[in-house]
């Protein structure tokens, strides 16, 4: 078995919820991530999945220490990150970087392209002159942008633009893990398809890593070799891409994939979907037991009580629930 | 279907050659250039597009809420039940608006007053369009709160729009949009920005309402899913033109328009196989300032020749009514 790059254990991560307003006291706490475990292997993607608020994006922030996680463990290559701090800590940053969903707000609107692309490398002190100057064109151009685009402000590139910006900025520093949140939410379908294949490129060029954060599963699934879905701050189910949207075994899971629309009319006539009852419950209060007994088709007296741990099903398809679906 | 006594006949809905267009200070810019569709009674045409394509411009033409300046309708007709709403007056108007045809937007926290309780909102328009007193009002929103899901009504008649979550706002706007028995419905963008598992909520609330008050329905969405599973007529927005229109079936198995082709390629599909490449359309679309002469997506166009630079493609049916396509090489014309 290879050797993870990436080790997350039990992570935890809670809000407070505060009261007063000189002397602010914690009056609840919103759980956003709970217990949460996963190995990301190098030049593989990891794929989290779910609606919003269940976490993925939490997860994400504590795996780069922007978000100080409450408990549990990550490690980058065997180094703890949790109790880095400083420069130390700016060192192994190196190592792992970011691409966020909003392309609008994500860069800066009063620096040109060049020199948003050149930050990472000025912050780290990597190269310097003409061979920085060189770097940063390189860059553009690994995402396919041309040399001029150096000069030009992000208000006037396209959506798609400036994500191939975001992209080229997360390459500076060589990292071997990106953090891809929701990279391609905010673009048009013909544009998502570009900055997909372009990750997929990359990936394979390169050699990275991704942890890819997204709500939309036909998305999820096309990029990744392993899928994670998150409900309520917790993974109800890991598996291999293609294993699980074959297999789903958690409810949850199985209710997700019902309810996307397929785009062909001759397989939805005949799909029969799952519509779920009710909302997401809020993290300030979440459930006892299994985090969806409430809106689940399956759920019996004990999963108000219990909480289901992540078991395997076989072949590494793991699922947290007391009652899981047939595998087919 | 519950509401049999329409008399008019001929389709619901009537779009002629509509031209919308935005006086800015740069230029004019041609949101919408010569539109064409209808609607038939009870059902739901599909309109989708990617963003700036024109498709919630030509929405709000019907509704005659584009603002002015900087926008005017400056051409063709929109025919509802025999009467054109380009030339009415705002006095007429306002008794179709909301009544005859009602409109969904796409987000439900700035569609509703966040000031007033949802009960004043959803009356007023009952109020004011079928005279009811404010407690026959009241049991109307109520029977409508019911029908779209929402328990104990009565209570939350006096929350504010904040006390909903997402899902249920949209379904309120849905409530009030069906309040006073529309022939059509438009809905644009209904379910973008909601999780899929309220989407489909949504979608089916949508559908359940339809076969329950028999109103067509336009959907506007950029979501080539959320139309292969909920419409019966697709016409496909590029650029401030219509490209390709046809039967939904007919238009995912053979699209002609090498837009809508590349565009069902493009997306990755839950049951399709994974990491497959994903074909892309480069560039993108075309500035609608002042647009130049010929097919609007000649600079993206694989297929593209020298005549689709100078000469515009006409809308034009290939077989009846089933398809058009406006396109000089449309994709398999020969191979059928």
């Amino acid at each position: 078995m290879a050797i993870p790059l990436l080790s997350v254990r039990n992570l935890t991560k809670r809000f407070p919820i505060t009261s007063g307003i000189v002397f602010q006291k914690a009056v609840g706490w919103v759980h956003a991530v709970e217990n949460v475990s996963f190995d990301v292997f190098p030049g593989k993607t990891l794929g989290l999945v779910g609606e919003s608020g269940c976490g993925k994006t939490t997860t994400g922030r504590c795996i780069l220490q922007l978000y100080r996680p409450t408990s549990g463990t990550v490690q980058l290559e065997g180094v703890e990150l949790t109790t880095l701090r400083g420069r130390a800590l700016r060192t192994v940053r190196r190592d792992m970087q970011v691409v966020f969903q909003d392309p609008y707000a994500s860069l800066n609107p009063r620096k040109n392209v060049g020199k948003i692309v050149d930050e990472p490398l000025a912050i780290h002190n990597i190269l310097a002159g003409a061979e920085r100057r060189a770097r940063v064109l390189e860059l553009l151009d690994t995402v396919g942008l041309s040399a001029q685009f150096a000069k030009r402000y992000p208000r006037e590139l396209s959506g798609g633009q400036r994500q191939r910006v975001g992209l080229a900025r997360a390459l500076a520093l060589n990292p071997k893990l990106i953090i891809c949140d929701e990279p391609v939410s905010a673009l048009d379908v013909s544009i998502q398809a570009q900055i997909l294949n372009l990750l997929e490129e990359l990936r394979g060029r390169l050699g990275l890593t991704y942890i890819f954060i997204a709500h939309d599963l036909s998305v999820v699934k096309h990029v990744s070799e392993r899928v994670a879905v998150m409900y309520l701050g917790h993974i109800v189910e890991m598996a291999l891409s293609d294993d699980l949207f074959a297999n789903p075994v958690h409810p949850y899971t199985f209710a997700l994939m019902s309810a996307i629309p397929i785009p062909d009319p001759e397989v939805e006539e005949t799909r029969v979907h799952t519509v779920l009852e009710g909302d997401v419950p809020s993290p300030a209060h979440p459930p006892s037991g299994c985090p969806f007994h409430p809106r689940c088709f399956q759920a019996q007296e004990v999963c108000s009580q219990e909480t289901p741990e992540l078991e395997d099903r076989g072949g590494g398809h793991t699922a947290a629930c007391f009652f899981p679906l047939d595998r087919s | 279907m519950a509401v049999a006594e329409r008399v008019h006949v001929g389709p619901q809905l009537e779009v002629k050659d509509l031209q919308t267009y935005f006086y800015a200070r740069e230029g004019v810019v041609h949101a919408v250039d010569g539109v064409s569709y209808d609607i038939q009674k009870g059902e739901t045409l599909g309109l989708v597009g990617e963003s700036g394509c024109g498709k919630s411009v030509s929405a709000l033409s019907i509704m005659r809420l584009i603002p002015d300046p900087p926008g005017r309708i400056v051409g063709g007709s929109i025919i509802f039940e025999a009467r054109d709403l380009t030339t009415m007056d705002e006095k007429e108007l306002r008794k179709i608006r909301g009544n005859q045809i009602s409109m969904v937007f796409q987000d439900p926290m700035t569609s509703l007053n966040p000031v007033l309780r949802i009960g004043g909102q959803m009356t007023e328009s009952i109020r004011y369009h079928l005279h009811l007193s404010k407690t026959e009002a009241e049991d109307r929103a109520l029977g409508l709160m019911e029908a779209v899901g929402i328990p104990d009504g009565r209570r939350r008649l006096r929350d504010y729009p904040h006390q909903f979550s997402g899902g249920m706002r949209q379904r309120i706007m849905i409530a009030m949009a069906l309040s006073c028995d529309p022939h059509l419905l438009i809905a644009d963008e209904p379910t973008t920005g909601l999780d899929v598992t309220i989407q489909a909520q949504i979608l089916d609330l949508m559908k359940r309402m339809q076969d329950k008050f028999g109103m067509s329905i336009l959907l506007i969405t950029h979501d080539l899913g959320v139309v292969a599973g909920t419409t019966s007529r697709v016409a496909v927005m590029y650029a401030g033109k219509i490209v390709e229109q046809a039967t939904t079936k007919e238009l995912f198995a053979h699209p002609q328009h090498p837009y809508t082709l590349a565009l069902l390629h493009s997306i990755p599909r839950l049951d399709g196989r994974a990491r497959d490449v994903l074909s892309s359309i480069p560039g993108a679309p075309p500035d609608l300032l002042d647009p130049e002469a010929g097919c609007r997506f000649f600079e993206r166009c694989d297929r593209a020749e020298a005549r689709c630079r100078e000469e515009e493609p006409v809308l034009r049916s290939l077989e009846g009514d089933r398809h058009a396509v406006a396109c000089h090489r449309p994709c398999n014309l020969g191979e059928r």
